[in-house]
């Protein structure tokens, strides 16, 4: 029999010793069966002879062991814990069967002899004892309790208090509040009070914002701080960048006519001198006029060549929050819930009807078509969308992502998080519904972009400085409430919220917010700095990148001159000068939503389509503009994110993963190389005798995951490698009703019959 | 300035084509097609290209007894077509005379490897007429009395690729003959089983003489003989499996299909349903299930007898593709040139019939791609595991492209009997080529693993649609010559290998500069760099 249940992993080491930056509590000795908890957890409840299922068939195997809910997480501590193998991504704060309350979607409690089944809520009854938990995670994930041999009380107790506390009355009671305010007095005196090693601008003072002007040559902008204390309107950042002529008593005056007073801020400038602009829609649509006159002629002014403004409405053309969120229930459900082999069968129309990937295109399209007027047609673009909370923050943030390499390492992809999502006032809160409150307000619009940018990615796999298992962690971070980022609506209820906090923990005033209560991006909070270099991407061709030019190895070096230049390029709509001119001059001030079609050789084609034909039919240059190819056949379903669980889907050995492995194995081997020879080059230049050893202090801040291999060690992928890697399926994917024997994934479409007649009947 | 339309060129000197020099287009326009050795002008001809993605482009079109080739003349579009004649399936005239309406006079030309092209000619004096005659007698020279272009190819290779596979050689790498399994001689003046090799593997306990009897009870005398040629009990305690998997008319219509919704435009609206509709990749998935089954009972113990009605169609594409699964060497770059000769084309596979080679007859029901189906098939176990195969994906495109050629006569006749020593003496093989320049059908990511079993994953979650060879000719697209994970993996080992060279020179130069001052002794050379190294 083929192995359909994961070969037992032969473990072999390729990490260097854990780094043991890892708080004492964390690691408690691991026989006993108590729960690891964090400062401030504390168990509400507990139910002993649980078995956790592992995989579909409930009859099969199972873990026993003891099922806890605290005020935090559900967790599951077996009896007998199997020998735990490095096959996986290891939590800092969460155990293997841990699930954090805020992560949980739906809480299900069954009796299968009553033939019972109930969904729980806050505050409910259950006139059953169930004899059994299914709890729906958020990150796709169903995990499944048997409580037939545990006590039938406690049983009920636990479903009940899970569905409880997973339904927090009010935002500061998540979990997060009660950790931050007693780590930051545990590790008080062990930290220095700044940013620490947090290299991710957060955009919260002017000087971050000062730099990003100053990095993407916007001399004709500046910071603006009339929203100090949210003293305007109450979703900006209090600190935004506007065109230089305009006066901040102007702005404060037009400030009343849009919508939460989320007047035009600017995102980012391409090297030609346009601009990204986003802005909220004119509540008094009377004020049209007046805006128009006051703040397009700025924006046109803030242009070197002073070209046209234009305008693109987001909510006329893509799809709206409660699209997104439909698409995403249904893609999930055919992902994760429904039958593996039921839904194989129309596999590619069913994930067509969920229209996920369609809109995943929508946005796409969309933002490549404004990166064709901020770079072909060299014309700043305002995105409009009438809370500019939504759907603004997903084009504006992978316009710059298609256009400023800058965005795709990872220090400039988290600083595009927060200027575009956190600092833009993206209700976090609301559209991961974190409260439970109101479903009609849930979207997954940053997972949306996320989707968006795993395309780009799956595209140009040099081009971005993090992987894919990057995104997924992100991802799944949202549902892990410890971190500011992912848990406040705009930075002032954030401001808000943790003055109280600050207050209420007795921390000293004038502390630096990210301090009390850090944001995701200091992954040491979740991840060691082994399994941090997960997130590094072995293939990433980035500013300083080594190459092999005619046997000469050569370093791409771009100054700010060589970069503008080649994100301009030269374009045949400027090479041919089709651009009007005169035009574009004649209806300056005017808010252009519609394109004149330009004269073009190419029937049907529009300009856009000629200019991304164009760039097609050139190499890519990593470092430069990146569109990504939008034919229908060319997008694909995230493989990681949405199948990671499913364990009819797992490839073993196989899967991306396993060119990822030996990329990794040989950068790391370019890197041991590197630093060898930079030792001679001192040594030589030092005079100092002092030679290079192999086990150099580099050994200990290697990038690589993988590390080089040994002689001794044989090259090939190592046994616990899946395509799920660096996630396991085991026991995370635990359907109901899903019965069959694994070979039966092998036999889809195939039946068997056993024939009594065997060639031993023939005449042979 | 149009952007040029891809050359994509299957010829093996495809290289010449690609670059198209300005100056090259103020002299003679088509003086810089070189043509392989023993290929022909036949006729050329001022005509107009309509291009299904841009508009029509006037040139030169040039008809050899091996291609058809077509370069603009026009200043600003840089373009130029390069169709084998084998790869077409149909010609006929569009329009007629009086037909109105821009370049509505001309040939259409249906192709069988995912395209059609469009001929507009001036609609006076019947100018179309020779060039239709032409064009129809040499892509179809069989039906005409005229040799494939095999026979009149000229090409020589540094390899004779015909000796790659040889029968009993393969036998003895299986360990065959051994206690269960004997060599036979039987067939070797095909007197058994035309349709057979000469050299078959049987059960030990089947004598020749039972042989004969059961072949005449068999489909065209088709024994069974070793598939995989893995030990077991003979033929006996054998379990019936039957596979869903779909005749040759489905599959045809299915790639037919295919075409529809790829060529010239991907269809846009409704994309994934319109792939589901085409079944193309459910027959994938069959297939592969299929073989995944074989490989199993293989690796259990058990002995397999697969078969289909004939034993050349499914068969051929089960016990390749278990084969596949079940034996790392056909993963290797030689080791899967033996399998396709092996399992395809000594046991019988009807590529004449199925590909049509050189036949006008475009509405043959014979016709079926099973063999493009086997190679997609390959292509989605090297998707599943990247590692685990020494060739890339272009030595499929490769193969697929001379499936329909006619350069080479690998892919020739219906049989062995049928193919006679004269292909042997009188074409070039496909593997000549192949291996006359392998390094660029060389998967890097390759990491042998003898003996490790593959179980893709047969499921419509983890088949893809081959972009790469369905959908190459759409401009839009940007072609490229490698996967971009696989070129970068090849610059890093390029960067590797030359950080290796500037430590050795160092750590030479600097031993040097040791041994010239002696007083220097708290230092130790380092060691020469070999701990470390990352196996191709």
């Amino acid at each position: 029999m083929f192995s359909v249940k994961p070969t037992k992993p032969t473990f072999r080491s390729y990490l260097p010793p854990v780094q043991t930056d890892v708080k004492k509590t964390i690691e408690s000795p691991p026989k006993k069966v108590e729960p690891k908890l964090l400062q401030g957890e504390i168990v509400v409840n507990e139910v002993n002879f649980v078995r956790k299922c592992l995989s579909a068939d409930s009859s099969q195997e199972g873990l026993w062991g003891k099922l806890i809910c605290t005020n935090f997480k559900v967790s599951f501590i077996p009896t007998d814990p199997p020998s735990e193998q490095k096959s996986h991504l290891s939590h800092l704060l969460l155990g293997l069967h841990d699930i954090p309350l805020t992560c949980l979607e739906q809480v299900v409690t069954v009796n299968d002899t009553k033939g019972k089944k109930k969904v729980l809520g806050s505050n409910q009854k259950l006139k059953f004892n169930p004899t059994e938990l299914i709890l729906y995670c958020k990150d796709l994930r169903i995990i499944r309790f048997c409580f037939v041999e545990a006590g039938p009380e406690s049983a009920k107790k636990v479903c009940l208090a899970i569905a409880h506390y997973s339904h927090p009355a009010d935002l500061p009671l998540l979990f997060g509040f009660e950790y931050q305010g007693r780590r930051y007095h545990d590790s008080k005196g062990q930290r220095v009070n700044d940013r620490g090693g947090l290299r991710t601008p957060i955009f919260d003072r002017p000087s971050d914002w000062d730099r990003e002007i100053k990095r993407t040559g916007a001399s004709e902008w500046r910071v603006c701080s009339i929203n100090e204390n949210y003293a305007i309107s109450p979703s900006l950042p209090e600190h935004i960048v506007v065109p230089v002529s305009l006066a901040d008593q102007d702005l404060k005056q037009n400030s009343i006519y849009f919508m939460n007073q989320r007047i035009p801020v600017w995102c980012w400038n391409h090297p030609n001198g346009s601009a990204l602009v986003r802005m909220a829609s004119i509540a008094d649509p009377l004020q049209q006029r007046r805006i128009d006159q006051r703040f397009i002629p700025a924006i046109t002014k803030s242009h070197p060549q002073r070209s046209e403004v234009i305008r693109s409405d987001l909510d006329k053309c893509l799809p709206n929050i409660q699209d997104l969120q439909s698409a995403f229930i249904k893609i999930r459900h055919i992902c994760v819930i429904d039958s593996f082999e039921e839904s194989e069968e129309r596999w590619l129309s069913s994930i067509e009807n969920t229209r996920w990937l369609e809109y995943v295109r929508a946005f796409l399209k969309h933002s490549a078509e404004m990166v064709y007027l901020l770079d072909g047609k060299n014309t700043s673009v305002i995105l409009q969308e009438e809370e500019d909370r939504d759907l603004n923050c997903v084009v504006s943030s992978l316009v710059q992502l298609m256009l400023d390499p800058h965005y795709r390492s990872l220090v400039g992809f988290q600083s595009l998080v927060q200027k575009e999502w956190v600092m833009a006032g993206h209700r976090f809160l609301d559209r991961c519904n974190h409260l439970k409150k109101n479903d009609k307000d849930e979207s997954p619009l940053f997972m949306l972009f996320l989707d968006c940018v795993w395309q780009v990615m799956n595209q140009y796999p040099a081009a971005f400085e993090f992987t894919e298992t990057y995104l997924t962690v992100l991802s799944d971070s949202m549902w892990i409430p410890l971190f500011s980022t992912f848990l406040f609506n705009s930075p002032k209820q954030r401001a808000q919220y943790l003055m109280d906090f600050a207050k209420n923990k007795a921390i000293p005033q004038g502390e630096d917010q990210l301090v009390y209560f850090p944001p995701v991006w200091d992954w040491s909070q979740q991840y060691s700095t082994a399994d941090q270099t997960l997130f590094n991407n072995p293939m990433f061709v980035g500013k300083g990148a080594a190459c092999v030019q005619n046997g000469e190895v050569k370093t791409f070096r771009r100054t700010k001159k060589t970069y503008s230049a080649t994100v301009r390029g030269t374009h045949a709509s400027l090479r041919n000068g089709q651009k009007g001119g005169e035009d574009s001059l004649a209806r300056r001030g005017s808010l252009l939503s519609e394109l004149k079609p330009d004269f073009s050789l190419v029937k049907d084609e529009s300009p856009s389509e000629r200019f991304f034909r164009d760039w097609f039919s050139r190499p890519a240059d990593q470092q430069s503009l990146l569109i990504p190819l939008l034919i229908p056949s060319h997008l694909a379903l995230w493989k990681l994110y949405f199948l990671r669980w499913v364990p009819e889907a797992c490839i073993f050995k196989g899967g991306p993963i396993t060119a990822y492995h030996k990329l990794s194995q040989l950068v790391d081997e370019i890197e041991i190389l590197q630093s060898h020879l930079r030792q001679y080059k001192g040594t030589r230049e030092s005079g100092s005798t002092q030679l290079p050893g192999l086990s150099g202090p580099f050994s200990s801040q290697r990038r690589m995951y993988f590390k080089a291999s040994s002689l001794q060690d044989p090259p090939s992928p190592p046994d616990f490698l899946t395509s799920s890697f660096p996630f396991t399926p085991s026991g995370n994917l635990c359907r109901r009703s899903t019965y069959g024997t694994p070979i039966s994934k092998f036999l889809n479409g195939a039946r068997i019959w056993l024939s009594t007649e065997t060639l031993d009947n023939d005449p042979l | 300035m149009a952007s040029p339309v891809s050359v994509y060129s299957p010829t093996p000197m495809a290289d010449r084509f690609s670059s198209t020099s300005r100056e090259s287009l103020k002299m003679e326009l088509l003086a810089d097609v070189s043509l392989l050795p023993g290929e022909e002008r036949i006729i050329d001809k001022d005509i107009i290209y309509v291009c299904p993605f841009n508009r029509a482009v006037k040139g030169k079109v040039l008809i050899t007894n091996y291609r058809l080739y077509f370069k603009s003349s026009e200043a600003d579009v840089v373009m130029a077509l390069d169709v084998p004649l084998g790869a077409i399936c149909r010609v006929e005239k569009m329009g007629g005379a009086s037909s109105r309406g821009e370049n509505s006079y001309g040939l259409e030309i249906t192709c069988k490897d995912m395209r059609n092209l469009r001929f507009a000619l001036k609609q006076e004096g019947h100018s179309r007429r020779d060039i239709f005659e032409l064009l129809f007698k040499h892509a179809f020279p069989l039906s005409h009395g005229l040799p494939l272009f095999a026979y009149m190819s000229q090409e020589k290779y540094g390899e004779n690729g015909w000796n790659i596979y040889k029968p009993m050689d393969e036998f003895r790498r299986q360990g065959l003959p051994n206690s269960k399994w004997r060599v036979t001689f039987i067939n070797n003046n095909y007197e058994v089983c035309d349709t057979y090799p000469t050299i078959l593997a049987v059960p030990v306990k089947s004598k020749d003489e039972d042989l004969r009897r059961v072949a005449a009870f068999r489909s065209r005398g088709r024994i069974p003989a070793t598939g995989g040629g893995y030990e077991g009990d003979e033929y006996q305690n054998a379990e019936l499996v039957f596979l869903d998997i779909q005749n040759i008319h489905v599959m045809r219509e299915s790639l037919k299909k295919l075409k529809d919704i790829v060529y010239p435009n991907v269809e846009e609206s409704h994309w994934l349903s319109s792939l589901e509709s085409t079944h193309w990749l459910e027959h994938v998935k069959l297939v592969l299930s299929g073989a995944i089954q074989v490989a199993d009972k293989v690796s259990s113990g058990n002995s397999v007898v697969v078969h289909c009605s004939d034993g050349w169609d499914r068969t051929a594409q089960l016990t390749s593709l278990a084969m596949l699964m079940l034996d790392s060497h056909y993963r290797t770059l030689r080791g899967f040139q033996v399998l396709i000769e092996k399992e395809w084309i000594s046991f019988g596979h009807k590529f004449a019939s199925r590909i049509g080679h050189g036949d006008k007859n475009h509405a043959d029901q014979d016709r079926s791609p099973i063999f493009v189906q086997f190679i997609d098939c390959v292509w989605q176990m090297t998707k599943q595991f990247p590692t685990a195969f020494e060739f890339n994906e272009r030595l499929l495109l490769t193969i697929l492209d001379h499936l329909y050629s006619c350069c080479f006569g690998t892919f020739l006749y219906n049989c062995e009997s049928a193919r006679d020593q004269h292909v042997r003496s009188k074409t070039v093989s496909l593997w000549s080529l192949v291996n006359s320049r392998m390094e660029i059908y060389l998967n890097p990511f390759y990491t042998p693993e003898s003996g490790r079993v593959l179980y893709p994953v047969a499921s419509m979650r983890h088949l893809e649609l081959w972009v790469t060879y369905y959908i190459r000719w759409n401009p839009r697209i940007r072609q490229q010559q490698q996967s971009p994970v696989e070129q970068r993996y090849m610059e890093l080992l390029a960067l590797r290998d030359e950080y290796l060279k500037k430590l050795e020179e160092l750590q030479q130069s600097s031993s040097s500069r040791l041994a010239n001052t002696p007083n220097t002794t708290s230092s130790t050379p380092p060691q020469p760099y070999t701990e470390l190294h990352t196996p191709l």
